[in-house]
């Protein structure tokens, strides 16, 4: 009954988010426009590197695509349906969370879902133009689901890093290089790390999740790699909802009115 | 007497900036964690390699990178401000004032972006001399070379300046700061020196004002000549005189059809 509600809710919003996206329809193709060719440069920056050194520790021009496709769709998915992720610490230090709590629904997914960033329509347009160019047909179906995967850890990881604002009050400059820090360590070859940091990027900055292993699963799948990948998202997302809510507890109203339209 | 206004300007944007060194602090801890990806990367690259790549050992490389990454990111969000300005209406207030806007910015801007320079490279300084040693810079060089980089970092802003202009007429800020950073990211050789591009790509690049901020002044850094000095320095301020031009000649346009709602 309640992921229904949520569901219908969602849906809703989806709607609303579109017609304010095509409302400033030139703002809007600029945006998304504009994302595309950013993301393109950094394919260029890929293709002159392995233009001059082909091979790197196992990877190739045809893995970085790859890891490409993987980051931009699912980073783009996740700012176009959950567009507050990144501005949740703003929302909590502002004291702007007491229009959520007023209402009957899910706080966290109402939140998250009430805002659209239409720059990531961009990056999944261009995420699917590049798994289009090295995907064969029997791999689609493994990419959309390690793309849910990866778009699922990165949406925990915004929450968990804005979630400081809970417990400091202003978080909003360290959450932003917080997750700047997992996409930029998450969208270079997994395997040029080794050691403590491979370790680290496997737990708290799990970048290896979001892209590292999953390339490697679609070039060589194993159930064990997609399982555990899989399990470290489902597990990595509660614990995320368990520090919102936690943190909850110590939020205080700012007892600011405000006026939605 | 007509500049004291702007020093003033400078020396408060510069003790405002000393106020906020979490922000700082935050801001090259990420550039550090880049130079440390980097880092991994070239290390991996040289090991299959002879040990020099198109002139440069893995030391130069990072340093190269370290300076690049140095200037490039220390100015902030310039374009992202001028579109603040407009979009808010904050403009008009600015535009009252008895000063020239853009040199009241500059004036603001360069304290903050010297002041943010520093706190990076040092930054990446550490990690640089941590996970692959220093390099070797001849001392007497160091005041030529800190020429080429402030001329690089008013080049940078001169450029962006020119790009925030156009925001009183498109109004997206964002997207124009987007593309501009991604072009002097790969196009102006931030992210690798120019040697590694293919012949046709990098002659290109060399003659554009992008590598003046990044590539030129970075190579001149470790790999230091009299000759490349003087090219550089002179295009340099070629270029900033051209942008400046520009700027004069757009804003001048731009601000008759700008219209400011409200009140």
């Amino acid at each position: 009954m309640a992921t229904r509600q949520n569901l219908e809710l969602f849906k809703e919003y989806i709607k609303v988010n579109i017609s304010m996206a095509l409302e400033y329809r030139f703002s809007f193709v600029v945006q998304t426009i504009t994302m595309v060719l950013n993301d393109l440069v950094w394919i260029l920056f890929w293709w002159i590197f392995f233009s001059r050194f082909e091979i790197i520790n196992g990877w190739t021009m045809q893995h970085m695509i790859m890891l490409y496709a993987l980051l931009t769709f699912s980073y783009g998915t996740g700012s176009v349906f959950f567009g507050n992720k990144s501005h949740l610490s703003s929302i909590i230090s502002e004291g702007r969370l007491d229009f959520y709590l007023s209402l009957p629904k899910n706080i966290l997914f109402h939140t998250l879902i009430s805002r659209s960033n239409w720059f990531g329509l961009g990056d999944i347009i261009f995420g699917l133009t590049m798994a289009g160019i090295v995907l064969s047909i029997k791999q689609w179906p493994l990419f959309l689901l390690l793309s849910i995967i990866s778009a699922t850890i990165l949406i925990a990881f915004a929450i968990l890093a804005h979630s400081l604002a809970f417990f400091f009050g202003e978080a909003s400059e360290t959450a932003r290089s917080l997750n700047m820090g997992i996409t930029t360590l998450a969208s270079y070859p997994y395997n040029i790390f080794g050691g403590a940091v491979k370790v680290i990027m496997l737990t708290i900055l799990p970048a290896g999740f979001i892209t590292g292993i999953p390339v490697e699963l679609l070039y060589d799948f194993n159930l064990i790699g997609l399982l555990s990948t899989l399990g470290f998202a489902i597990l990595f997302l509660t614990i995320s909802v368990l520090v919102f809510y936690k943190g909850l507890r110590k939020y205080e109203s700012g007892s600011m009115i405000t006026t939605r339209i | 007497m007509g500049f004291t206004k702007y020093w003033e300007s400078a020396k408060i944007s510069f003790n405002n900036n000393l106020m906020y060194k979490a922000d700082f602090l935050a801001n090259s801890l990420f550039i550090g964690l880049i130079i440390f990806i980097f880092t991994n990367l070239w290390k991996v690259v040289y090991s299959t390699e002879s040990g020099i790549i198109e002139g440069f050992t893995i030391n130069m490389m990072i340093w190269y990178f370290l300076l690049t990454e140095s200037i490039v990111t220390s100015p902030g969000k310039v374009i992202e401000t001028f579109g603040e300005e407009v979009q808010s209406g904050e403009i008009a207030h600015q535009l009252n004032k008895p000063y020239n806007y853009v040199l009241f910015k500059y004036s603001s801007n360069i304290s903050e972006t010297i002041l943010r320079f520093f706190f990076t490279f040092s930054i990446g300084a550490i990690i640089a001399l941590t996970f692959v040693g220093g390099i070797i810079v001849d001392w007497k060089t160091l005041p030529f070379i800190a020429i080429v980089i402030f001329l690089a970092l008013t080049l940078h802003f001169c450029i962006m300046a020119l790009l925030g202009v156009f925001v009183f007429w498109m109004e997206d800020a964002k997207a124009l700061s987007f593309l501009y950073n991604k072009l002097v990211f790969v196009i102006g050789g931030m992210i690798l020196p120019l040697e590694i591009f293919p012949p046709w790509l990098a002659k290109i690049s060399a003659v554009l004002p992008f590598s003046y901020v990044a590539y030129h002044p970075a190579k001149l850094f470790v790999m230091f000549s009299w000759d490349s000095f003087f090219k550089v320095a002179l295009t340099e301020i070629a270029w900033i005189v051209v942008t400046i031009g520009l700027i004069a000649i757009f804003y001048n346009f731009f601000i008759k059809k700008l219209s400011i709602n409200g009140g």
